[in-house]
């Protein structure tokens, strides 16, 4: 069956350039590489600040540039459209160690010329020694550095790429330019006391944002330039196209913006810029929808047709997808797909508590359910009062299955975010970040959420062999005795809170260090001079600069850690099913042989999360109780030196993690075989919930959604036919209300499963236990039905075009 | 305390009333249908039914009483349906009456095979009815079901005199019922009771793979299922006639 796209079709432009950039094959692409490695040399003896300042201008003024045929907008990140540019200061080793590996990968694969792989090789002795990730790893604390190589607790992102994780102040470039920034930082200049030392420091900082913009201004204007010399041979409606643009580019984003076009282009440039400044992901849009608004009325009020505004903001989506960015295949793992979580916020709530929804939020809805990308990465803010009107819309992109929107619930974050210290004006101002996890756009440092990753149920696994790695059987830290000399369970959480407690220290020595090293190695001009109030401090971000700065580390596995306390007390401890030599022998046998399968049934039969009962679900708060209560003792290396709170909390936002993670983890009490993923985020262990949506929402309701700032992750899934009528779109809508108005949920989002999966449950089942299917007006349970009704709903799996 | 043998709890059902519901699937039936979905159910103490277990009111009610937020933002609430819920009428009552303190909306889905008085006496608590009429014709019925249609027919008129909120369900079965023949019968039918308002669920095999777990015959194996559109025909004799009809069992 096809279905018509309720939110439209593409211009032929924008279906062309779209088609174009998914016929792509990603390569490689090493100019950055280069004109950062020259520009390093060349400023060698500068402050490190100045000489990022230095890397950018070169890499502005000599990269390729070039306008799509089929582009309203300019702009590119790399010398061709979804190529990676190479950031060399990070970390170089991995790269070289896997340069003839990118195109062998069997994910996230990259071509490289041979002609590319020796350009890196020669500027490779150049950073030995002198890349973020040497002094990083250089610095950790031989304790944490153990834990680091095991892999408990991962950070390798924060030390082999950029930060990011933030919305910087878009809405005060649009409107006043660029030159605004550069004004503010040459009047900082000039009233500088050389003899007070943080004042001599901040000096060097001021100097850098006007290198850093003035590089900015002529990137633009060598796009005027280009779209000039190319109009001269263009046809007669394409030059009309390119002489706009040639003035736009030579406008913005130096000046104010004065309309749509100009505010697109101008908010692309800048969100470009700040993605070849440093390759740090989820540097998001923040609310889209309130600061282009006046931009868009503008606009229309002058005449513009709306649909051409809906097709440049198209153009703008089909931009963000160029950008791309190459991982370490350790890291890759972690980020599976290549995402860059460039995310954009719209809906929610004015800060009167009406809604903030206009016509430019439905303007964005439908450009994106046309586009149907996986960038950029949208999120609905949620609050009650929402229209039906809007909700439905939601739904209907939902029924598209590409898992967008996602939604985040102003009920809850916003409380959240004031517990934390944020002003009330500026919690109502709140944008998701990159994917689940939330902060105030311009005022928010790095990392809302992206530090370390803390494996939970190995965290257990170590706390019950007496401090050892099961997998390495390397001693982690003080143990506190063995699993089968345990009396009680109380002495199991015990040791769990023990155990967890030592390596949340770890974590946080790990990330402090890997900051203080960014701090000093790597720090950001553009970036920094875009964020309140870095300018005004003299600091960068890193150094303390912004008005907010609260990091989260990601908790992964949460489920399996409840599941696997609510296993061992249930089945050793009260019903005396296993012993406990039985259950750590089958752990340690991987559920080995008959006696081990045997035992694996009952461990799967204790209560799981996700199904609301309250005996395992109090037992996952139980056991994060212990993280939430360690976490608030440590500081961030921004505290006391400006922003407003300085701290560590929590986030589930762990992104694909769960599956590396799990890779790596023993056999585990849930019932969950080794090397098998872990559950993700905050949602229930894979098809442990077998009670449907209502028991997931209830269950996950009742961790403390309120301490977990960084994000509550949740993804559930559905079939097309679930929601194949309007009446069950009604009954979503409600369910999720209730999630949120009543229970307090952080986020959900939904995967509409497709057809493929569908195929694939057929042939694996005991992976799709918790699919709910839809036929002739039934639900049902996929696995159960015969293969000749399995076939039917398949057939009939909705496609839309 | 009283207990009773249920198969199932289901959470978030969504196609058996109104709103979000949990749906209590009693074990039991006294009719035979050929083409019947849920053939576990048939046996009172739940021998087929992997999940079947002796429940008391207060235990049901507890797991009811988790979704109260999603009934109570969608209009929902429970669906007590089987089996066949008048096998186990006093345990039904009594599980009615503590909902009803609890302020659940409740729905009953039935065959509506009990004595007048019986049918009387349960429905007086629910909110909301749903019968099936699965054949018009008395010998056609027993030959279907194994049981006369005489006490379902009077239980049907029963309910439309009563000004219940109610709903005559057809499950239109191949070569049974699903003629246009069939349709003008069961309108003609329809007409003289009174019932206004009928829904027609068309055949489907959900429950084939359960016949061969049960290692019992299946019938209706490789007959084809009916859509939706199967049935604009048959709906349209039915509406022809000033019934109303919808198809499908979402409300």
């Amino acid at each position: 069956m096809v279905l018509k796209n309720y939110f439209g079709e593409m211009t032929e432009r924008i279906k062309s350039f779209r088609s174009a950039l998914l016929d792509i094959s990603p390569k490689v692409c090493t100019e950055r590489a280069v004109l950062a490695t020259r520009a390093y040399r060349e400023h060698e003896s500068e402050q490190v600040i100045l000489k990022r300042a230095y890397m950018l201008k070169e890499v502005l003024e000599n990269m390729t540039i070039y306008i799509e045929p089929q582009t309203l907008i300019a702009g590119n990140q790399a010398s061709e459209n979804r190529a990676a540019p190479i950031f060399p200061e990070y970390a170089m080793d991995w790269i070289i160690a896997e340069l003839d590996d990118f195109e062998k990968r069997n994910g996230d694969r990259f071509l490289i010329s041979e002609e590319n792989k020796q350009i890196l090789r020669d500027i490779y002795p150049y950073w030995k020694g002198r890349t973020l990730q040497d002094k990083a790893y250089t610095a950790y604390p031989e304790s944490a550095r153990t834990i680091y190589d095991i892999g408990i607790i991962r950070n390798e992102g924060n030390i082999t790429s950029g930060d990011a994780h933030l919305a910087v102040d878009y809405e005060n470039v649009l409107k006043n330019g660029l030159s605004s920034v550069r004004e503010r930082a040459a009047e900082k200049l000039k009233n500088i006391d050389y003899a007070d030392f943080n004042d001599m420091k901040a000096s060097y900082f001021y100097k850098a944002i006007i290198i850093a913009t003035d590089a900015v201004e002529a990137f633009a204007k060598r796009y005027a330039a280009l779209a000039r010399a190319e109009a001269e041979t263009a046809k007669p409606e394409r030059k009309e196209e390119l002489l706009r643009m040639a003035e736009t580019c030579s406008r913005v984003p130096v000046q104010g913006a004065r309309n749509f076009y100009e505010a697109v282009q101008s908010l692309w440039f800048i969100h470009l810029v700040l993605q070849i400044e440093s390759n740090g992901h989820s540097l998001s849009f923040g609310r889209f929808d309130q600061y282009m608004l006046p931009y868009y009325e503008q606009s229309l009020k002058e005449g513009v047709p709306r649909e051409e505004l809906v097709e440049l903001l198209e153009n703008l989506w089909l931009k963000t997808l160029t950008i791309n960015k190459i991982r370490s295949w350790g890291h890759t793992r972690f980020a599976a797909g290549s995402p860059m979580y460039q995310n954009i916020t719209i809906g929610g709530q004015t800060a009167d508590g009406k809604s903030a929804v206009n016509d430019l939020t439905y303007a964005v809805l439908q450009s994106i359910g046309r586009t149907k990308l996986p960038q950029p990465n949208l999120t609905v803010r949620y609050f009650s009062g929402m229209s039906e009107e809007f909700m439905q819309d939601c739904i209907k992109m939902i029924k598209l299955g590409f898992g967008m929107p996602a939604f985040n619930n102003d009920e809850i974050v916003i409380p959240a975010l004031k517990a934390q210290g944020v002003s009330e004006e500026d919690a109502f101002k709140y944008s998701a970040i990159g994917c689940v996890e939330v902060g105030v756009p311009g005022k928010w440092g790095y990392r809302c959420t992206g530090m370390s990753y803390l494996n939970f149920p190995k965290t257990l696994m170590i706390a019950l062999n007496d401090g050892t790695d099961l997998t390495t059987g390397k001693k982690i830290c003080e143990g506190v005795g063995k699993f089968t000399d345990m009396q009680t369970f109380e002495e199991v959480l015990a040791a769990w809170d023990f155990t967890a407690r030592k390596l949340i220290r770890q974590g946080v020595i790990l990330d402090n260090c890997a900051d203080m090293v960014v701090e000093q190695e790597v720090p950001d001009v553009l970036c920094s001079a875009l964020v309140a109030d870095c300018i005004g401090r003299g600091k960068h971000l890193k150094e303390g600069g912004a008005v907010y700065d609260m990091i989260s580390q990601l908790q992964v596995g949460v489920a399996n850690l409840g599941d696997s306390l609510a296993a061992i007390k249930k089945c050793v401890f009260e019903d005396k099913t296993l012993t406990r030599e039985q259950l750590w022998n089958a752990i340690v046998t991987d559920f080995g042989g008959e006696e081990g399968e045997r035992i694996r049934k009952i461990l799967l039969s204790a209560p799981k999360y996700g199904n609301d009962d309250d005996y395992v679900d109090e037992l996952v708060v139980k056991g994060y109780d212990t993280y939430l209560d360690e976490i608030k003792k440590y500081k961030n290396t921004r505290y006391g030196r400006g922003p407003i709170g300085g701290n560590y909390y929590a986030g589930t936002s762990s992104v694909a993690a769960n599956v590396p993670q799990g890779a790596g983890t023993c056999a585990t009490p849930d019932g969950r075989h080794a090397g098998e993923p872990l559950a993700e985020g905050c949602s229930p262990a894979h098809s442990m919930d077998t009670h449907g949506p209502t028991s997931v929402f209830k269950s996950v309701s009742k961790l403390r959604t309120e301490q977990i700032a960084g994000g509550v992750l949740l993804n559930q899934k559905v079939t097309p036919q679930i929601l194949s009528e309007q009446k069950d779109c009604d009954k979503l809508s409600m369910l999720v209300r209730t999630f949120f108005d009543d229970l307090h949920g952080f986020h959900v989002q939904y995967n509409v499963v497709s057809r493929e999966t569908l195929l694939d449950a057929q042939k694996h089942p005991e992976n799709y236990k918790d699919l709910i299917v839809r036929v002739a007006g039934y639900s049902a349970f996929f696995t159960v039905l015969s293969t000749q009704t399995q076939n039917d709903i398949i057939a009939r799996t909705e496609q839309v075009l | 305390m009283n207990k009773g043998y249920i198969f199932n709890i289901q959470k978030f059902c969504l196609h058996d009333g109104k709103g979000i519901r949990t749906d209590i699937f009693f074990c039991g039936c006294n009719l035979r249908c050929k083409w019947c979905c849920n053939p576990e159910s048939w046996d009172i103490s739940g021998e087929h039914a992997c999940g079947a277990a002796a429940y008391t009111v207060d235990e049901v009610v507890k797991e009811v009483l988790k979704d109260k937020p999603f009934y109570d933002k969608s209009g929902g609430g429970a669906t007590l349906t089987g089996g066949e819920v008048f096998c186990q009428q006093e345990f039904a009552e009594e599980l009615c009456a503590k909902l009803r303190t609890e302020r659940i909306n409740i729905a009953l889905e039935t065959s509506g095979y009990t004595e007048r008085e019986n049918f009387k006496n349960l429905i007086r608590l629910v909110d909301f009815v749903f019968i099936d009429c699965k054949h018009y014709d008395d010998a056609v019925h027993k030959e279907g079901t194994g049981v006369s249609n005489s006490r379902i027919l009077d239980n049907i008129k029963y309910l439309a005199e009563s000004g219940r909120d109610y709903c005559v369900r057809i499950p239109v079965i191949p070569y049974y019922n699903d003629s246009g023949k069939d349709a003008l019968s069961f309108a003609d039918l329809f007409q003289k009771t009174g019932v206004k308002a009928v829904q027609l669920l068309p055949f489907h095999q959900l429950g084939e793979k359960k016949y061969a777990d049960m290692k019992i015959p299946y019938l209706y194996k490789g007959f084809s299922q009916l859509h939706k559109e199967d049935l604009v025909g048959y709906a349209k004799i039915l509406s022809d006639k000033d019934i109303r009809v919808t198809i499908g069992g979402t409300l």
